[in-house]
């Protein structure tokens, strides 16, 4: 296939179908990551994000196919999961009642009418190229993850009960996502491009707020986050507050017709609880601010 | 090109491969990287797998293009990755070919000569397009991609790395953080007990075993019959020993409540007991070490099997260790040196481990970590040290 055409050309970027990806509305994309994105697309690898909760690994996701208008299918991987669930699922029950009952249309005979797609053959069936997000990868077991790997470098798997090889007819952008500390195991790593999203600086903290609250008030703004990242920095906090509790924390302090900005420089943190959602956590954050440890 | 970047990495101690290698060529190739910005984001996504090396991949990234000129490698190293790549092609043919972007049949042909050769014509190719001109990187980077700052379609550009030279970037050390091993959280610490839980069957059969319900109602010729199994329960016995006195273990209370937290929802039969610095003649069940004391000599009367864990930084003075009237708390009538009683524990469980909060390093600057160390096989209370015990424990000895 022409690879060339995830090369970037200002001239392209009007044009009905973007090439590379460059952002979306609601998404703040650093250079480097946009970068790795489009590196991965045109290497055609899974791109494997790592970072902890709340540094935007599942929005990226969502960020590029609305950006390249693919249409998002998300994998989202549970413990006990196994991977032909991820695949297809041969749907008996069904069959067994019609074949019992005989009030549907379907034919019993016929197998295949009783297959269903899983969520990576629903990216390999797709008349469309898609993105496939297969979250949280990090809680399946190796086996599930290094099968995946094999299903995903072929692009294609068998079902077994009809004897047929699905294959992608278009080879999807993958992103997956993993929480975890501990590496996975090499021959997953080999096959994917890696990137660590670090927790956003405050600069950038501000651009993404900007996103979200488009006219919010500077004082108000820059008081809130300083207190937040403040906030992160105090001791023995099992989750620390993310984006996603800044976000809501922001949300409750608008709405509150009370709040003034000023009350956060005397160390007054309304609504705490929506920045940390442990209660040890949050016992501990209330007695480091009682005690003026700020 | 760049193959003495990809050594001086591999020299760190960062694992990069002979096949990230080559496809980072083939990014090169597909007109990817524009400038150095480029190539340190891009070598570094396709080469490094995990945070842990960023911190090095910037040092090293910023060592190896400060000021420095690409130099051609000398055929002695292009030999050399041939003959890497050679490794790599006999675990994983498909692999080396896909990342070369050729036909896989056309290489299983070739003998290992060939297969050298052709690596190594394949490996020149880059270098002299490289020298011929084809600019794949260069350092005034003036890339139409990314780095612009024109981003229409509602593309936000953040952060401030437009204006840094890519070594600066790697200087700035963004990433030193995770260069260590991070702390351990409850749920870390809830992946690596996970794998001490041994599951056997026992209790009510309510488990329903889909294969043998199959295979049964098959032979009942259709009439459904279906087969129950025990349910699995964890039936390993743990003793953990911790120790919580004195001042040298304060540091590390968080972390050994946090095991300790982890282990009662983990384990059904847990006991846990207490000691200050090192095992005299007893333990105590109670953290006070008064109310509930344990002799020592008791355990023997336990199950063997059972796996003993014991946490502790092992740091006190020698003689609290070797001498036979060591125990510095006169109500503990010594009778022998702490270091038999730890013998006896040891002899005593086939299976058992010393879980030490203070880093490997400094192992070496104790001694009585060292005399520990002799009868127990000791492990750092990381993540990484988590799972290594765990593994021992569960080994068949």
């Amino acid at each position: 296939m022409n690879l060339h055409r995830f090369k970037e050309q200002p001239s392209m970027t009007k044009a009905a179908k973007p090439a590379s990806f460059r952002g979306a509305s609601k998404y703040v994309l650093d250079d480097e990551l946009a970068k790795i994105v489009n590196v991965s697309m045109a290497l055609e690898m899974p791109l494997l994000l790592k970072g902890e909760p709340g540094t935007g690994k599942t929005m990226l996701a969502h960020a590029i196919a609305e950006s390249m208008g693919m249409p998002l299918i998300i994998l989202n991987v549970k413990s006990s999961m196994k991977l032909v669930e991820a695949l297809y699922q041969y749907d008996t029950l069904t069959r067994l009642n019609d074949s019992r009952f005989g009030d549907s249309q379907r034919d019993v005979s016929d197998i295949e009418a009783y297959i269903r797609m899983g969520k990576i053959g629903q990216a390999f069936v797709s008349e469309v190229r898609t993105v496939l997000l297969i979250d949280e990868i990090d809680k399946a077991d190796t086996d599930f993850q290094d099968d995946m790997l094999d299903v995903l470098d072929q692009m294609q798997f068998d079902i077994i009960e009809i004897d047929k090889t699905v294959t992608a007819r278009h080879r999807p952008v993958i992103v997956i996502t993993s929480n975890a500390k501990k590496d996975l195991s090499d021959p997953f790593l080999g096959r994917c491009n890696f990137h660590h999203i670090a927790f956003p600086d405050p600069d950038m903290m501000r651009l993404i707020l900007d996103v979200h609250f488009p006219k919010l008030d500077e004082e108000l703004l820059g008081a809130c986050v300083r207190t937040f990242y403040r906030l992160r920095e105090l001791r023995g906090i099992e989750k620390k507050p993310a984006t996603r509790e800044l976000i809501n924390w922001l949300r409750a302090l608008k709405s509150d017709p009370d709040f003034r900005p000023q009350l956060l420089q005397q160390g007054r943190i309304p609504y705490l609880g929506i920045l940390f959602k442990k209660s040890a956590d949050l016992f501990q954050a209330v007695q480091q601010l009682g005690r003026g440890q700020m | 090109m760049f193959v003495e970047f990809f050594y001086a990495l591999r020299d760190r101690g960062i694992p990069v491969t002979p096949t990230s290698f080559l496809r980072l060529h083939k990014a090169l190739s597909l007109g990817m990287v524009h400038s150095l910005e480029d190539f340190y984001t891009t070598a570094r996504t396709i080469l490094v797998k995990s945070e842990r090396h960023f911190d090095g991949y910037d040092r090293i990234f910023a060592n190896h293009f400060r000021g420095l000129e690409l130099q051609e490698p000398t055929t002695a190293e292009l030999t050399e990755i041939a003959r890497a790549l050679l490794d790599e092609w006999l675990k994983d043919p498909g692999e080396i070919a896909r990342a070369l972007g050729v036909d896989g049949e056309k290489l299983q042909g070739m003998t290992p000569e060939e297969l050298i050769k052709y690596f190594l014509d394949r490996l020149r190719e880059q270098t002299e397009a490289h020298h011929g001109g084809n600019r794949w990187i260069g350092t005034r980077g003036t890339s139409p991609v990314g780095h612009s700052g024109h981003h229409p379609g509602g593309m936000r550009v953040g952060g401030q790395s437009r204006n840094k030279s890519a070594v600066k970037v790697a200087l700035e050390r963004r990433y030193r953080d995770y260069s260590q091993d991070g702390p351990l959280t409850e749920r870390q610490m809830a992946e690596a007990l996970k794998r001490l839980r041994r599951m056997t069957p026992s209790g009510p059969r309510d488990i329903v075993n889909i294969d043998r319900t199959i295979a049964q109602t098959m032979r009942n010729a259709g009439e459904i019959e279906i087969v129950f199994d025990r349910r699995l329960t964890d039936r390993l016995k743990i003793v953990l020993m911790i120790d919580n006195g004195g001042w040298s273990m304060d540091p590390y209370v968080n972390i050994v409540r946090t095991l300790f937290h982890h282990a009662r929802s983990q384990f059904k039969d847990l006991k846990i007991f207490f000691f200050h610095n090192t095992i005299y003649s007893r333990v105590w069940a109670d953290p006070q070490r008064y109310f509930k004391p344990e002799p020592v000599e008791d355990f023997i009367r336990r199950d063997p099997e059972t796996r003993l864990i014991i946490v502790g930084d092992a740091s006190m003075a020698p003689y609290e260790l070797i001498h036979g009237n060591g125990a510095i708390y006169a109500d503990q009538k010594a009778t022998g040196a702490s270091i038999d009683r730890l013998k006896f524990l040891a002899r005593t469980f086939r299976h058992a481990v010393w879980l030490n909060p203070v880093p490997p390093e400094e192992w070496e600057q104790t001694w009585t970590i060292g005399v520990v160390r002799q009868v127990f096989p000791m492990f750092e209370l990381t993540l990484d040290g988590l799972e290594k015990a765990v593994l021992h424990l569960m080994a068949k000895h």
